[in-house]
């Protein structure tokens, strides 16, 4: 794998609060204390704070980097059966190739997802190589206005900007070789690759190209899905993360739903003993119920109309909140809506506002599964990763019914869905007073997602359109 | 009718049955419909996997829910146009009475048609969400698993995944043109034990898990080697 730029423009994948590499400075550490700590009063255990620590506490420096896990680690979680699928379906990929190729080595969710895919498809020896594009900073501010430009974004293509991507492109193009039997494009910055299949040596082979598209196309520019679009067209496929995301175009376009990774930090088990010491940590009293969201201070997540459904339902409910979160210290609009949450949470006591780091991903955990109901109250969504999370570990989910949402929460069967703040207060309500039905609905999406949102079930989807491109399609 | 379910021994050997399962992946087709007008009109040119894909395979995603999801088409009546009464109708279609995905069609086709016949105003009120019609492209695959006698073929049905019971038990009626399952045709044709293989085909797939249904036919197939 050859490392570079590590300018992302696409981060569809990270779910908020992730585990994502970014270099956060000293400042920035200090200024990540969890908010409440150092603005709510102490809710319990006064002796901890009374004995100065003589180390860090765990969220102010990055943990040590974990090891990728091995297929034979999901058997315990997705079962023989289904593992032994997997090796089946690669039995007659063995000796094939394949090369991803995207504009991040780190950071973004694209980078997080293809960290962990490339090394099990490798187990079940399907090669497959993982090359990072070059670029100079004009070429990352282009493709950046590109990712804005077609999630639907005012925009004024300039010929200049054309010319940067194109001679960039180009650039790669030169430098790369691509031997391999199928070669995966991820995102627009390098979808012009393909015309690389027209060179003399590679056109009359039988090498499959494919567009791994990890935005919402639904609105694009006109402009900038103008330029891409020809060069989308010389692909065999074409990829998306939701039906509303799919184009009109003459080649297959498949559905690949975003995942998350049962055995990363974010999502595995934990010791009990550790979710009551995070708790303890952060002032969270699991004798009384939890309401929890995770997301960044961002107004398209609502922190605000959280805070507000919950002081709604509380009037009926006991309970508390826990707003678990970052962006407030490395981005000014999420300062900004840090300051409007606690100005409607007040001197509330019941509601604990944590400014995490994004390294966070066991204590994020450990508040999710000490949740009694997990809440994504979103006013706009990609897919929701944090939604995904939430069903995986069992917890009755309350969330905005907008962008790849819906899929994850099938209403009433697999948690709630909810388009205003009363309504996500009554729900609140609703599941706090219903707990068998709020324990059947963790149920069904836990289910949901093992059959449909785990890392294995995307390794199926790999496998299955390798057959597909190489096998039992001619 | 009187069975050899006596004379088998759960050891005795017999024709191998071969437990196979079936990998799908999710296409993204060109028809979608934001009315109950335009579902009927997609309904009519939709390629056949799209059929398969909202009403077999969703059965399939869906396994672990046992109420209220029979179909695709049923659900989004419900859920994003507010027709209970039309909801209801497309729900109460059983995949198991049909041996071809044509006939399928041909059936919610008519529901729609005389629906919308009767009231012609649901044709186009917009629904809150757009139905994208999406296909199945279907690999079959073996599995482990291969049964020479009643023994193994209990053990197999223990052990395979929930894919490969749907693969066997409910989409195999496409493939036989039968309104039986691949259980119930090796139990009758190859072992002889017929009244278990009737019995099969009487478990209701809609009221149980998949999981459910696994468990109702390893009681049955136990129960005929008692």
């Amino acid at each position: 794998m050859k490392l570079a730029n590590p300018h992302s423009a696409t981060d569809t994948y990270a779910s908020d609060a992730d585990s994502s590499n970014r270099a956060v400075s000293e400042e920035t550490l200090a200024t990540h204390i969890p908010t409440h700590l150092a603005t709510q009063p102490a809710p319990a255990k006064p002796e901890r704070r009374a004995t100065p620590r003589t180390s860090p506490r765990p969220w102010e420096t990055p943990p040590a980097p974990v090891p990728a896990p091995h297929l034979d680690d999901y058997r315990t979680i997705i079962g023989a059966a289904d593992l032994d699928e997997l090796r089946f379906l690669a039995r007659n990929l063995k000796g094939k190739s394949m090369k991803m190729v995207n504009s991040t080595a780190v950071g973004g969710g694209v980078a997080e997802m293809l960290n962990r895919l490339v090394p099990l498809l490798g187990e079940l020896e399907v090669t497959t190589h993982w090359e990072v594009i070059t670029g100079g900073n004009d070429f990352f501010e282009v493709t950046k206005a590109f990712h804005n430009a077609l999630h639907g974004s005012e925009y004024q293509l300039t010929k200049s900007a054309q010319e940067i991507f194109l001679a960039y492109n180009e650039q790669n193009r030169q430098r790369m070789h691509f031997p391999e039997d199928v070669i995966v494009i991820h995102d627009p910055q390098p979808a012009a690759l393909v015309v690389a299949r027209n060179e003399p040596a590679r056109k009359e082979s039988h090498q499959r190209w494919v567009w791994r598209c990890h935005i919402d196309l639904s609105n694009p520019n006109p402009q900038v899905w103008g330029l891409l679009r020809p060069f989308i067209e010389q692909y065999d496929a074409a990829i998306f993360s939701s039906q509303s995301f799919a184009r009109q175009l003459p080649i297959p376009q498949y559905l690949f739903y975003p995942c998350i990774d049962p055995l990363s930090e974010k999502n595995k088990e934990l010791d009990d003993s550790f979710v009551q010491k995070v708790c303890d940590e952060f002032g969270v009293d699991r004798s009384r119920p939890i309401v929890t969201q995770v997301s960044r201070f961002d107004r398209l997540k609502d922190p605000v109309g959280v805070v507000q459904a919950f002081k709604l339902a509380r009037k009926y409910v006991d309970c508390q909140l826990v707003l678990a979160g970052g962006g407030a210290s490395d981005d000014p609009e999420g300062a900004l809506v840090l300051k409007e949450v606690k100005e409607v949470a007040g001197n509330d006591p019941n509601i604990i506002i944590l400014d995490l780091p994004p390294w966070c991903a066991l204590e994020i955990n450990a508040l999710q599964r000490a949740s009694t109901i997990v809440v994504q109250k979103s006013i706009k969504e990609g897919f929701g990763l944090t939604v995904t999370e939430a069903l995986w570990k069992g917890k009755p989910t309350i969330a905005g019914a907008v962008g790849g949402i819906p899929n994850q929460i099938i209403h009433k069967l697999t948690g709630m869905l909810v388009h205003s703040v009363e309504g996500c207060a009554y729900q609140i309500r609703f599941l706090l007073t219903h707990p068998e039905f709020a324990a059947q609905l963790g149920r069904n999406g836990h289910e949901h997602v093992k059959e449909n949102f785990l890392m294995t079930t995307n390794v199926r989807r790999w496998l299955l359109l390798l057959r597909l491109l190489l096998h039992d399609r001619k | 009718m009187t069975t050899t379910a006596q004379l088998i021994l759960p050891k005795t050997q017999v024709k191998p049955f071969y437990f196979n399962t079936s990998a799908h992946l999710l296409r993204v087709t060109m028809q979608k419909a934001n009315t109950l007008a335009e579902l009927l009109d997609a309904l009519r040119v939709c390629p056949e996997e799209s059929i398969f894909q909202h009403t077999f395979r969703t059965l399939q995603e869906h396994h672990f829910i046992r109420e209220g999801f029979s179909n695709d088409f049923a659900h989004w009546t419900l859920a994003a146009c507010n027709e209970p009464g039309l909801a209801e109708q497309l729900a109460s279609v059983d995949v198991r009475e049909f041996t071809s995905l044509r006939g399928l069609r041909e059936r919610f086709i008519q529901i729609v048609h005389d629906h919308l016949r009767l009231n012609p105003a649901d044709g186009t009120r917009l629904a809150e969400e757009t139905f994208y019609f999406c296909a199945a492209d279907i690999v079959v695959i073996p599995t482990n698993f291969v049964a020479s006698t009643m023994y193994d073929f209990a053990e197999g049905l223990r052990e395979v995944s929930v894919h490969s019971i749907h693969h066997h038990f409910i989409e195999a009626r496409l493939r036989l043109k039968l309104m039986s399952n691949d259980f119930s045709q090796w139990l009758h044709e190859d072992v002889g034990l017929t009244d278990a293989a009737r019995a099969l085909n009487q478990i209701d797939i809609y009221m149980s898990t998949l999981e459910d249904v696994r468990g109702q036919i390893v009681r049955i197939v136990e129960k005929a080697l008692a």
